[in-house]
Order: structure tokens, then sequence, then C-alpha cells
């Protein structure tokens, strides 16, 4: 009997003995003083997502998810955001009639014009009214601060050192008192540690309005503004990552909408529609243009005005080409009902034809140009966005999820169709470490993607 | 007694780990398991069933019964590669058990049945985990019914073959990114057919070798249950319940064994287990609608593992025997198809055990074995899963055989 004691014993000592755990990830700075984290851009930065800054946005901020990691190598106290009062956020847009408050977007079903209804972008509080959004957006919360996401949306790189930042709502709601502009705000907070991101918004607020609603910021004005900002952020020592500029007519609110969204089923439309445009035809013939519209049954090339044609103005419509692009916006319900890009050309705000978007690519180019120069000069960690988001446009997969730049299934972007939703933001977390990590050889954790909501499906 | 007992409630409370390499599972005997879970050069009565049927005809009873259960606590861990993200599975108890009953009907054949469950896994992730697209818990089980004939050609050589009736079923849950509660549950019973051949030699009083030959068993399931939870916005493309067709293989073993006695107390013994792993390349799934969305072809490319283990037996008196062994088991997974379904690594294994006869009839075997899954890089590269594992397994196990 003793010997099968002794061999129970003997078990429960093994047992006991034993330590079976995986080995912690050895978290470290390298290099960088992380102490005092401050974090510049725009509504990327913001944490802007499906169409509006919300307080569930701003949570998955990829700084605020940066900041959650820098705490393990040595971040001290709290990453101040400057949070909207509601989950609901609000956002602002241009439209026909001005400027426009909404709430953030969630995916829900609309009914168009034909009555189908199908799985689109719809208000979150459909109830909320102009007003209410208009003073949630208003309301300051300089009390709070000082801040350390400064991420405004709709920020471009020369309204970090222009007063007239401080008209910027998104801005005004949280600046501190006696600064001149955005940027003033980095001496306040002085940090050790900084991200950059800036320069889309020189592009985009041109982009998504066909060119109509603001000018593509000339590369020359980006250097000199980006040189001081930069230049503000690095004065005391502090470290830093910049991030580069995605080529943004590959994000979904360009992409969505196909060149040939005009799909007809009935011979004798096709019929009557080319007889309608025998005179235009005839004419730009007649000029020695190559210009013809033409239909058939299936998909057709979309109607669409385009001033920077040689002809005069109630000519300056056509077919757009196949790698020209539509905004998102456009009201689909039109070409569905109302004869837009058949019988009436597409308004322009609406449209970004090959000249312009040449314009956005060249500018893109510039500006990433200066923003190497710059991660060079002032040996900061370049975070390459825009070949990664080329990367996605192939389609990427992380942990058994699938991620591309589709809008909606693409798992990538918000509702709004041009910024990313919590995992997404997560995805661009990663790789801000990965580039921090490999310059300042730290070992900051990345983090989880399955933590981080990606759109909800109803 | 009570203490014993109290002990081994001691043992099942601490939970903790595995198995051998893929979803294998050797605990088919608590003699065999104390030695290092070699079996094929023994002669340990109606357990020969499953280690070597070639050895049953040579046992010394007349009838032989035995029956026993080796509760296995298993965890695995989980650390995601750049991240510090870190998980560890809380697996139900995997209690293999086994039965066998063997009678000599004359002095050179021998009969007997065996059940036993040679192939199993259990591992249960956090609903909630990293790897929750790719597996949150799986419950694979196979139980063999053998019954077997074994011939004493002379006082030497033994020859035996079984025939395996095999049942097996399947349950995972993995979860779908649609929403937060997406997730798709499969579950899937069948049977199938296999054999088991095995030759047994007496070279001398001191020597005795072993050759074993476990077949190939295809498990295909056809019919399964599929139950998908998904947004209504997504049922039409994606219904609620399906029928799902998939196959898993239970691969060939080639077992070789020889077993020395060195003097009347000690006896040595040594064996190597070919394992045909090979056969395991694909994971397939067949689904009767929405096939063109559901069906997934995923690569495992497994390939042949070889066991070698040692173990020796001890007696001390005419009532107590003890037993040591170990053994060093590859994992036949590849380093860049490792799937979390089935966390089988390189694993260290010792293992002991004691058997007390209470009356020449009567044996009460114990048995402890504690695996080791050295701590690895892996991937799975399709889906882009990748981090470090580690795993554990405490596997205590008791055993009755009454001969006569």
């Amino acid at each position: 009997m003793k010997y099968i004691n002794l061999f129970f014993l003997m078990i429960i000592i093994l047992i006991t003995s034993c330590k079976s755990e995986i080995d912690d990830f050895d978290a470290t700075a390298g290099s960088v003083d992380f102490t005092t984290y401050l974090a510049f851009g725009n509504s990327l930065t913001a944490g802007y997502s499906s169409g509006a800054l919300s307080s569930s946005g701003q949570k998955y901020s990829y700084p605020s998810i940066l900041a959650q990691q820098f705490k393990k190598v040595g971040m001290q106290g709290e990453f101040k955001q400057p949070m909207m009062p509601t989950e609901d956020g609000v956002g602002l847009r241009f439209s026909s009639s001005g400027f426009v408050f909404n709430t953030r977007y969630i995916l829900g079903y609309k009914q168009d014009c034909l009555g189908q209804v199908s799985l689109s972008a719809v208000s979150s509080d459909p109830n909320a009214s102009q007003a209410d959004l208009q003073s949630q957006l208003f309301n300051s919360v300089a009390d709070d601060g000082p801040f350390n996401n400064v991420g405004v949306p709709g920020l471009k790189s020369t309204d970090a050192i222009s007063p007239i930042s401080l008209f910027n709502p998104f801005y005004a709601r949280f600046k501190s008192d006696n600064v001149n502009y955005v940027l003033d705000e980095v001496s306040i907070i002085n940090p050790s540690f900084f991200t950059l991101w800036l320069g889309s918004n020189d592009v985009l607020l041109y982009a998504l309005t066909g060119g109509t609603g603001d000018d593509i910021t000339d590369v020359g004005d980006y250097s000199t503004a980006m040189d001081s900002v930069v230049n503000r952020l690095t004065k005391n020592g502090a470290k830093g990552a910049i991030a580069n500029i995605p080529e943004i007519t590959s994000i979904p609110v360009f992409t969505t909408v196909p060149y040939n969204a005009l799909v007809l089923t009935d011979q004798n439309t096709v019929d009557a529609l080319n007889a309608g445009y025998a005179v235009y035809n005839a004419t730009m013939e007649g000029l020695g243009l190559d210009y013809r519209i033409n239909f058939t049954i299936g998909p057709n090339a979309l109607v669409i005005s385009d001033t920077t044609m040689p002809v005069p103005g109630v000519l300056a419509f056509r077919q757009i080409k196949s790698n020209e692009l539509l905004i998102l916006s456009v009201p689909q319900d039109s070409i569905k009902c109302a004869f837009w890009g058949s019988m009436i050309a597409i308004p322009k705000q609406y449209t970004l034809i090959e000249s312009q978007i040449d314009n956005i690519n060249q500018a893109i180019i510039g500006y990433n140009n200066k923003i190497a120069e710059i991660a060079n000069l002032y040996s900061l960690a370049l975070v390459d966005m825009n070949t990664y988001l080329t990367k996605f446009e192939n389609g990427m997969v992380f942990d058994g999820m699938g991620f591309n730049t589709k809008y909606i299934t693409g798992g990538l972007f918000g509702l709004g169709g041009d910024h990313l939703n919590p995992r997404g933001y997560a995805v661009i977390a990663n790789h801000f470490i990965e580039a921090i990590n490999r310059k300042f050889s730290a070992n900051i954790p990345q983090v989880n993607l399955t933590d981080y909501p990606g759109t909800q499906f109803p | 007694m009570k203490k014993f007992i109290g002990l081994l409630l001691v043992l099942l409370i601490i939970t903790v780990s595995a198995m051998a390499g893929g979803y294998q599972v050797r605990l088919q005997g608590q003699k065999q398991t104390g030695i290092g879970l070699i079996g094929t050069p023994l002669k340990f009565g109606a357990s020969s069933i499953f280690y070597n049927p070639g050895a049953l005809s040579m046992m010394e009873s007349k009838y032989s019964f035995s029956l026993g259960v080796s509760p296995i606590f298993s965890t695995a861990y989980f650390q995601k590669s750049g991240s510090d993200y870190q998980a560890q599975t809380d697996n139900a108890t995997g209690t293999p058990f086994y039965f066998y009953g063997a009678a000599k009907v004359s002095d050179k054949l021998a009969v007997g049945l065996g059940i036993y469950i040679p192939y199993g896994s259990s591992t249960t992730w956090d609903d909630d985990w990293a790897g929750q697209m790719l597996i949150q818990n799986i419950k694979l089980q196979s139980v063999y019914f053998q019954p077997t004939l074994s011939y004493q050609i002379n006082e030497k050589l033994g020859i035996g073959a079984g025939f395996a009736y095999v049942t097996g079923n399947v349950d995972l849950n993995k979860a779908l990114p649609y929403n937060d509660n997406s997730e798709a549950n499969l579950e899937g019973s069948t049977s199938s057919y296999g054999y088991n051949i095995g030759v047994f030699f007496q070279a001398n009083e001191k020597l005795s070798l072993g050759v074993d030959y476990r077949s190939k068993v295809m498990m295909e399931v056809e019919d399964g249950d599929a139950t998908f939870i998904v947004p209504a916005s997504l049922s039409t493309s994606i219904p609620a319940t399906n029928k799902f067709n998939a196959e898993l293989p239970l691969p060939a073993n080639l077992d070789f064994g020889l077993a020395y006695q060195l003097n009347k107390k000690l006896m040595l013994a040594a064996e190597v287990n070919w394992v045909m792993w090979g056969t395991y390349d694909t994971l397939t799934f067949t689904f009767k609608e929405s096939g063109d969305l559901l069906n997934s072809s995923s690569p495992r490319e497994y390939k042949d593992s070889w066991i070698v283990r040692i173990g020796a037996e001890y007696k001390l008196n005419e009532k107590i025997i003890i037993r040591a062994g170990g053994y060093y088991d590859p994992s036949p997974t590849n380093d860049l198809y490792f799937n979390p379904e089935t966390v089988s690594l390189n694993t260290l294994v010792y293992t002991l055990g004691l058997t007390y006869k209470p009356t020449e009839k009567l044996c009460i075997d114990l048995s402890y074995i504690q695996t080791f899954g050295l701590e690895t890089d892996k991937s799975y590269e399709p889906e882009n899963f990748s981090g470090r594992y580690k795993a554990q397994s405490y596997i205590p196990g008791i055993g009755v055989t009454y001969s006569f």
C-alpha cells in the first residue's frame, strides 16, 4: 500500500512543480521616450468613421489604439481625446444647399425609386434634427483639455498654420486658450513622441466635390506647411512617425458607383436615346471632335457634364470614360428614375474626370516625396500607407478575416466610404507599430484585430 | 483506499493537455501506458487486442477482461505573433476508455473483443479569441469495436487479426465575420471499417518481439448538420440550416517493439511507431446549399511521424509492479498549415505506472503520464494566423484486469 501512496505523492509533486504558461511578450521602447504622446492630423487621426465624428468612433481612433499600446512601453498619464457627446456623433458634408449635418451611418435597408430594398448606409438616428447636431458640434469641450489627439476633421496642411483653422467647428470645439492656429496645440502638450498624418484633405476636399468645393493644395505650399508642422513637433527633441498619403481614388467613395451604372433593358429606350443624341454626334463630327454618345442593351457609360471640353457650354457633356470616377454622393435614384446619366448629364460635383484624377495623383506623389524627405531629414519612422493600401486592393487576410477596399463588404472602410471602420483603424495602428518598431528598434506589441468591431450587418 | 480516491479527485480537479501527435490517442491499456505506451512486444493479456493481436493467443489464463479510463486534462497556450495577445484553451476533459474481453477457446486459439478510442480530441478556445474565424472549439471522437482472432503457431510465435468497426463524430464551431454574433456549427457522425494485424515472437526466455499494423480508416461524413447564425440581411445567401460532407483520415500505424527480461525483476522495452499522417493533406467541406459561397478546401499537409519509446518494468514483490517510460512524439503538422483546431506540437512525455495485485486473478492498474508540447512558432498561412504555441497535459489512468 505504501508504494501506491508514494505513486500518488510523486504525481502531485510532478504536477505542481512545472509551470506551463507561455512566456510573456517582451515590450520595449527601443530608442524612444514614449512618456507624452501627441497625434497630429485630420479626420483619420480624430477617429472619424462612417460619416461622422462620434464617441463610438473616437474610442477606436488609431491614436487611441496606439496610446493603449504605448502605455506598455512607458507612456504616462491619460491619452486625452476631445470626445463627442454622443455615440451617433456629428458629420458635416457639402451639398448643393450648403453644409449639412448628419449622424454616423449604420447598415440598414433603403428602398430605391424602383421599390427595390437593399442594404445601404442609413442614419444611426434618423430623428436627429439639424439644430441638435449643430449644437452638439458647437458645444466646447475645451475645459477637458488639453488634448493629446489633435486630429481635426477637414484640416488641410495649410490650415494647420493658419488662423483659418479657428473657424473649423471640429477644432473650435476643443481649442485651447491663447492659440493662433491648430499647430499651437503642440506646444501645450509638448510631446516626447508624436504621430503625424496630414495631407489627405489637401486633395480629398477637392476630390469629394468633383473639384467644385475646394482647390488641391499646391505641392510647394504643402511642403512649406509641413516643414512648419514638423519643426514644431520636433522642437524639443521629440521623435515621431509620419504617415504618407494613400491613393485616394482607390477608396470606396470613388470606386463604388461604376462608370457604366446606366443599365438599359429595353430596346425602345435604347433607340430613343440614340435618336436623341443623333444631333450631338453629328455636331461633334462636324466640329472634328471624337465625342460620341451611344447606348446599347446592358450597362452603359453615364453621360456627364464636362466643362473642360473645347465646345460651347450647351454641348459640354459626354459619356464618362471607364477610367473616370463617380462619387458615392451621386443620387443613384436620379440615375435609375430621373434620367440622370442618360437624358440629363450628371453634374460635375459628382464626377472625377481623367484630368482631375491626374491632378490628384500628381499632388499625392508630390506630398509623398515631401513626406519621405521629412522622414529622412528628421529621422522619423515612415509609415507607408500609400503602398499598404494598394495591397488591400488585391485583398489581405488577417486572422482568418478578409479585407479589401470594397464598400461595405471590404471590412476595412466605414460606411462613409472614405474613412475606416474600427477594425480598419486597428489595422492602421498595427502598421504604425510595425514602422515604429523597425525605425527605433522598439518592440511594441500589435493589437488583436478581432477585439475591434468590423462593419456590423443587421 | 479512501485516500487514493481523495488523491485521484485532487488530480481530476487540476485542469490541464493533450496526447499523441495529431488527434491520435494511444491510451489503450494502463500497463502499456505506464511503460511508455509500449505494447507490441508485450503480452499483457486482453489489451493485446489493440496493441498486438498476435500476442493474445500467448495469454496465460483462459479468460481475461480488462477495463480502464484515462481522463485527459489538457491545455494549449497561444501567444500571437508580434502582439502581447495571449490565449489558452479551456478543454473539456477527454475520457478515452477501453474494454477488452478475451478467451482461449483452445490451447492455440484465442478470441476477443475490444472497444477503445484511438483517435479523438477536444479543443476549446474562448469564443471571442484571436483565432475565432479559424476555430472556436472542436470535439472529435472515434470508437473502435474490434472482434479479434489470435492463433499460436508454436510456443514462440503467435499471429492475430482483428476487424474494426469504427464509429466517429465531430462537432465544431467557428465565428464568421458578419457581425459580433455570427458563427457556424458543424456536426456530423459516420462509421467505417478497418483492421488490425500483429505478430508476436518469443525469441527466447528473455527476448520478445512484436510487429503490429493498424490500417488507415477514412471517416466520411455525409449530410452532416450545418447551422449558421448570420445576420438577417445575409439569410437569403447563407441558409440557417444546411448539410455538409467532409472526410477525415484516421491514419495507419506500423509498430515494432522489443522487450528484454534482464532478470527476474527487471524488464526493459523499446518500440517505434510509424504513424502515416502523410495521408492528411486537405480538409474539405462541401455544402448542399450555397456551395459557391461556403465550400472550403484548406490545406493541412501533415507528414508521417516516427515515435520512439522506451520503458521499464520492475517487480517489487508478488503484489506490486512499477513501471516507467518515456517517448518523443514529433508533430505531424506542417509549420505553415498549423491550424489551432489541433494543437499538436513536438512532444516529450514521461509515463509512470503501478500494478497492484490483491489476488492472483485481479490487477488494479494505475498510470500517470505527463506530456510537454514544446513551445514553437507556427502559422496557418492561408488565413494569416500565426503565433507561438505550447501545450501540456496530465493524464492519470486507472484500470482493472481480471483473469482466470
